[in-house]
């Protein structure tokens, strides 16, 4: 009996391990080529050694026709399963390319549908490694319909737990709204490409002649699109960032994001703040220097870096608590507010109140930007996101205002009239409803014309207008700001203000959903 | 060889060109000072090269996009 048994144990185990060899070594060999890892090489090197619990590697493909019908295929095309990252449970799903390039067929996406299914259940994060050639077309109906599948649950799941995409190889066709939906994608260099269409569909339909690269590389992602929130150099890089990412997330948007035993004193004085902000606010400098400085260890894990740089947004810790850092770069367009950085700094700010991690608003912003051409971008449309994303959060909001702090620019970032629980000011801050000098112009407009020396008066009377309207103690004055800080004193300013806000209570009037602008 | 376009990042004006045809240029090399939403800010090179075509001069206002130089790169 027990012999018949351990027979039954060794044939399954003899098709587990062929299975587990995907598309067969010369597949193997040609992936490995390409400077890519396979699918299982990729979630063991994510994962924590010996985690990985695989489920439905039997899966099998009901394709009858077209040739299907006589093709293995293992696993279908996509493993699944779930272990821990950092010791916290994640779930993931990978797909081989060495199988059938990794397309995307009927019980291919039944596997993918469960995984997101189980860690939506379940409150744990998703990472889906994505490298397929696209929809399986001998499947048809079976492909197209479990794409719609995928995509309802992805935006079931959308604030639940947090899902990353990971972009590692081609994600062609209707698959590219799969990433589109989940939270973070990050691409790797050479091998990823995401296109709604390839070069060879899109020059027999609207004859345009483009390389894979220029059509949807990393960096027309990263750059031009916003599709992307970082360009990766290889997929261990890629998979390292991943991990580096999750360490600052919840498991579900039930928990708080994790805590971490800080290697840095919350008291330390952030001396070069002194040296790196210019007190002339016509002179630029480097955001990222600041943030630097105040945040633990210096470590900062920027979202975005490449698309719309003029607005800085990623994750740190102050005292070991996780933040979302949204502030403007004055190197950059000048730090102004255009449709591009709204779209990617609103997104940024709702995730972070879906999941619970609190917001360091860091203002040196002349406003939206003006003229013809931002106004056909849509500034208003766009920049209305930001004031909408900022009001509707209720996870602690701590601003500071290093320098300009103009119009709605002022606003958009988060003052206290958008709901900020603590604003603190600079001695170098200039809040004020619009730029000092507009304001001088226009409201001496005529003094300044009927003055023997025009220059003379405009400048007496911009000293005047600083001294009664743009010094920090005018808005301190009126409880804009709580108070006038010594830059040197920003970080145990921020950690004070964060750590009281911890256990904040901000309740939503009840409604069915709120309309963001889109 | 090939032509790289240097352009304005956004609407304003030419404060300063910091550079002539002909120049040899370095990646990252401030090459046109320009004014915009009160702030004076470089534009800056994205390759090595040298300096084909000037486009624009002092003073002159520029839209979003607009080419300012031509660099040639080797």
């Amino acid at each position: 009996m027990s012999d018949q048994m351990m027979e039954k144990i060794k044939n399954i185990e003899d098709l587990r391990v062929k299975i587990k060899q995907g598309g067969g070594q010369p597949a193997v060999d040609k992936q490995h080529q390409r400077g890519k890892m396979t699918a299982r090489e990729r979630i063991d090197y994510l994962m924590d050694t010996g985690t990985f619990t695989e489920f439905d590697i039997f899966a099998k493909h009901i394709g009858r026709d077209y040739g299907l019908d006589k093709e293995t295929v293992p696993a279908d095309g996509v493993i699944t399963g779930y272990g821990k990252i950092n010791g916290r449970d994640t779930f993931v799903y990978s797909e081989d390319f060495t199988v059938i390039a990794g397309t995307f067929g009927e019980m291919h996406g039944r596997k993918i549908c469960k995984t997101v299914d189980l860690a939506r259940q379940m409150g744990c994060p998703i990472i889906g490694m994505n490298d397929s050639g696209g929809a399986r077309v001998t499947e048809e109906m079976g492909a197209l319909s479990m794409y719609g599948q995928l995509f309802f649950r992805h935006v079931r799941t959308s604030g639940v737990v947090p899902q990353i995409a990971l972009i590692m190889g081609p994600v062609a066709g209707g698959q590219a709204y799969s990433p589109a939906l989940m939270d973070f994608i990050f691409m790797v260099e050479k091998t990823s490409y995401m296109f709604i269409a390839g070069p060879p569909l899109v020059k027999a339909i609207v004859h345009e002649e483009v390389t894979e690269e220029q059509l949807g590389g990393p960096s027309i992602h990263a750059k031009i699109s916003g599709v992307s929130d970082r360009t990766t150099k290889d997929d261990k890089d890629c998979l390292d960032k991943t991990r580096e990412l999750l360490s600052y997330l919840p498991a579900n948007c039930h928990e708080r994001p994790p805590y971490v035993q800080p290697d840095d004193k919350p008291d330390r004085l952030t001396e070069k703040l002194i040296e790196i902000i210019p007190v002339d606010a016509n002179k630029i400098y480097d955001m990222h220097e600041v943030i630097k400085e105040i945040v633990d260890g210096g470590k900062f894990f920027e979202i975005k870096p490449e698309y719309a740089p003029n607005l800085i947004i990623g994750f740190s810790r102050l005292n070991g608590h996780p933040v979302g850092v949204v502030a403007n770069n004055p190197t950059v367009m000048a730090g102004c507010l255009d449709y591009k950085s709204s779209d990617k700094g609103s997104r940024f700010i709702r995730f972070c109140n879906a999941f619970n991690i609190p917001l360091i608003n860091l203002q040196d912003v002349p406003a939206f930007l003006i003229g013809s051409k931002s106004e056909r971008d849509g500034i208003i449309r766009h920049g209305a996101k930001m004031l909408y994303a900022y009001a509707e959060a209720n996870v602690p909001k701590i601003t500071v205002v290093l320098r300009k702090a103009y119009a709605g620019g002022y606003l958009a970032m988060c003052s206290k009239d958008l709901g900020a629980d603590f604003v603190f000011e600079l001695p170098t801050g200039e809040i004020c409803l619009m730029g000092p000098a507009g304001a001088v112009n226009i409201l001496f407009r005529k003094e300044i014309a009927a003055a023997p020396d025009q220059q003379k008066l405009r400048e007496e009377k911009l000293k005047e207008f600083y001294d009664k309207y743009v010094n920090p103690m005018y808005s301190a004055s009126l409880q804009h700001v709580d108070d006038i800080i010594d830059p040197r004193k920003i970080r145990l300013t921020l950690i004070r203000a964060l750590e009281i806000s911890l256990n904040k209570i901000d309740e939503l009037p009840k409604k069915k959903i709120g309309l963001t602008p889109v | 060889m090939s032509e790289e376009k240097i352009i304005a990042p956004m609407v304003g004006k030419v404060i300063k060109l910091n550079v002539k045809s002909g120049d040899q240029v370095k990646i990252n090399q401030p090459v046109v000072v320009f004014e915009s939403m009160k702030i004076e800010m470089d534009i800056m090179t994205p390759v090595d090269g040298t300096v084909k075509e000037i486009k624009v001069s002092p003073g002159q206002v520029i839209e979003a996009e607009q080419v300012l130089l031509t660099i040639e790169t080797l």
